[in-house]
């Protein structure tokens, strides 16, 4: 731990009164350079009281291979894996030395140079506004253009663009990511009115707030590629909610007052331009039917008439005759015989009361 | 027991020249820059990443972060212009450009977030105080972050910081006034269901009535039709009787009124006095036959 104290090497901490150095947030590759070296020194004592005891041994040249041994093994620990959907950093001495992909690798071991491996493949989702996430759900309380309140969450999904620069040039690429991704929905949502926001509007915001939220990470020089925004849930605050399902309940009345206004005129329109068929075809058939009737009786009447021509007192007779018997075959008839001067010898008394009572008034003759 | 003696001594050197190797290098990683101090003087900048050399136990070495970093200011409640309140909390990005300064005017992370807070705060109540709540919800938000970034930029230059971004994150009314505006977005609701309701019961009525109109045309139309029809019927059937009566009228007269009294008068319900001397009967009362068929 002396070491440390001195300050200044390339193991320990830097002196009192600086920051101490962190490192960078992702490192998962390889020993921490804080601790090979103690280790070491440690070792190198326990190797030095051991021989100490045996002292016969003539240990000089063990003590020169346990040494070469000691650093075949440090110069092992270099090797690293980098998986399939990483990117390694390799820094000398702190310096950016080259980045590697897929497969095995070798790097001078620490504290020479250090492996950072990054995730550049995986969509990471950070949530914001959810109950979950930081603060209280205040944080997905909204302000929108008309001067309402939602409640909304929502994920942002997001990838490693540039592993170098996501690595080193922001601090705190999450904290950083989720800060200005809140930033960019309120702003969003600060021009979009309440009910846009809550319904036909989302797609919109999510694409206008994800654009917002990669111009800023952008802007900061990241690394960072923002995939998409999906809003999880977009609610009007709880106080308020029962009108907003009332004004759902509303929009769903004008629809159903409207079908019903469509069904009744789906109704009775057919049947109008049904009953229009029906007056219109009566019509024609009245008058096809008339003119069939007229032709009918003239052609009858011009046959008969040909018929008369040929024998027209006979025929005028004959008609006559046919037609007297026809109308007093069904009639009640009395003759009666007249006198000699011509006048009739009864008084032509017509009991009218006892007629028949559903007749009409009876014609005398 | 000498050979014993020469490691011994060998180790001891070698861990005294690892000691004073190691007091004499530093890393400067890239993420950071580092300032070499001597006696407490400033001696140098290191601005790039690497392994540096410095005198052992004479030079000390102060190391700061070079990335961006974040810090967030709390909420605090602002006048706008138009004498409403607005909840506001902003977040800002920041790095350390000028180490040097840095460490004379703030030295520690600490110092600077403290510096870069009241700024902020100042800047807030400074830059919104100029606007309204339309603005604030409008696309002008953005140029209002872009003032209050170069002013948080412009009053932290001098402590070696450039302000990067500076974003309202929050900005909302406070908590005293919500139910007022739970009570306006409710009558906005309730404003909003009334016209649906309407609308609904006006586009039924504008429907139907449509459809009584359609069906009253409809009709009209037919019934006109039929009208015509009908007329052309009855006209043509004239025409026709009147060219086929028109040939001989006196034979229609007396055939068509034979017609006629057939159907008028040969009901059972009808009475006849006839006389045996009537035209009808006159055979009834003289049986001779006529003397010839062609004498009349």
């Amino acid at each position: 731990m002396a070491w440390n104290d001195k300050g200044g090497g390339p193991w320990g901490s830097p002196p009192g009164g600086g920051e101490p150095r962190r490192p960078p947030s992702n490192d998962r590759g390889g020993p921490s350079p804080n601790k090979g070296p103690n280790d070491f020194e440690a070792i190198l004592r326990q190797i030095q009281d051991w021989l100490s005891h045996f002292p016969g041994l003539g240990g000089g040249l063990g003590v020169l291979v346990l040494i070469a041994a000691v650093l075949v093994i440090w110069l092992l620990t270099g090797f690293y894996t980098v998986g399939p959907n990483e990117t390694a950093v390799v820094q000398r001495f702190g310096a950016l030395a080259r980045t590697e992909t897929l497969g095995l690798h070798y790097r001078l071991p620490a504290p020479i140079e250090t492996v950072t491996i990054v995730d550049v493949t995986s969509r990471h989702q950070t949530e914001i506004g959810s109950l979950s996430s930081r603060g209280s759900s205040e944080a997905g309380t909204m302000l929108t253009g008309d001067s309402n309140i939602v409640e909304l969450g929502f994920v942002v999904v997001w990838q490693v663009r540039d592993p170098v620069k996501f690595v080193f040039k922001v601090a705190d690429p999450d904290d950083v990511l989720q800060r200005a991704a809140e930033s960019a929905m309120r702003e969003v949502i600060g021009q979009t009115d309440v009910q846009r926001a809550l319904n036909e509007g989302r797609g919109e915001i999510e694409i206008s707030s994800a654009a917002i939220l990669q111009n800023t990470v952008d802007r900061y020089d990241s690394g960072i590629q923002i995939a998409a925004i999906q809003l999880q849930r977009v609610d009007p605050p709880g106080e308020v909610v029962d009108s907003f399902h009332d004004v759902q309940r509303a929009r769903a009345d004008l629809e159903q007052a409207r079908n019903d206004a469509e069904r009744y005129r789906n109704d009775i329109l057919p049947r109008a331009r049904g009953d229009a068929q029906k007056i219109v075809q009566d019509a024609n058939a009245y008058k096809d039917a008339t003119i069939a009737k007229a032709t009918g009786e003239a052609k009858q009447f011009i046959s008969v008439l040909e018929a008369y021509k040929q024998s027209r007192d006979v025929t005028a007779r004959r008609l006559y005759i046919e037609t007297m018997e026809a109308i007093l075959q069904n009639s009640r008839k009395i003759v009666i015989e007249p006198n000699a001067d011509g006048k009739t010898g009864v008084v032509p008394y017509l009991p009218l009361p006892a007629l028949n009572p559903p007749a009409s008034p009876a014609k005398g003759q | 027991m000498a050979f014993s003696r020469t490691l011994i001594f060998t180790l001891i050197s070698a861990i005294l020249a690892l000691i004073i190797v190691s007091s004499s290098l530093f890393t400067v990683s890239e993420t950071e820059q580092a300032i070499v101090f001597q006696f407490g003087a400033v001696k140098r900048v290191e601005r790039t990443a690497g392994l540096k050399f410095k005198l052992p136990l004479v030079q000390k070495v102060v190391i700061y972060d070079k990335r961006l970093l974040d810090i967030e200011s709390p909420p605090q409640e602002v006048i706008l212009q138009d004498q409403r309140r607005l909840v506001v909390d902003a977040y800002a990005v920041y790095q350390i450009v000028d180490p040097l300064k840095f460490y004379q005017a703030v030295r520690s992370d600490n110092g600077a977030k403290v510096r870069l807070n009241s700024s902020i705060n100042a800047t807030l109540r400074d830059v919104l105080g100029g606007t309204t709540v339309t603005t604030m919800l409008s696309k002008d938000r953005e140029g209002v972050m872009q003032a209050i970034r170069s002013k948080v930029n412009e009053a932290a230059t001098p402590l070696g910081i450039t302000v990067t971004d500076v974003r309202i994150s929050r900005a909302n009314f406070p908590e005293s006034i919500s139910q007022s505006i739970y009570g306006q977005m409710k009558s906005e609701r309730n404003r909003e269901a009334a016209q649906f309701r309407a609308e609904g019961f006006e586009q039924a009525q504008q429907i139907k009535a449509k459809a009584d109109r359609d069906r009253t045309v409809i009709l009209a139309d037919a019934r006109q039709q039929a009208d015509i029809l009908h007329g052309e019927g009855d006209a043509q059937a004239t025409q026709i009787y009147a060219d086929a009566f028109g040939r001989d009228p006196e034979f229609y007269a007396f055939s068509r009124s034979l017609d006629a009294y057939r159907k008028a008068l040969g009901g059972e319900d009808t009475q006849y006095v006839l006389s045996p001397t009537s035209d009808f009967l006159r055979y009834l009362a003289r049986p001779d036959a006529p003397k010839s068929t062609t004498a009349k």
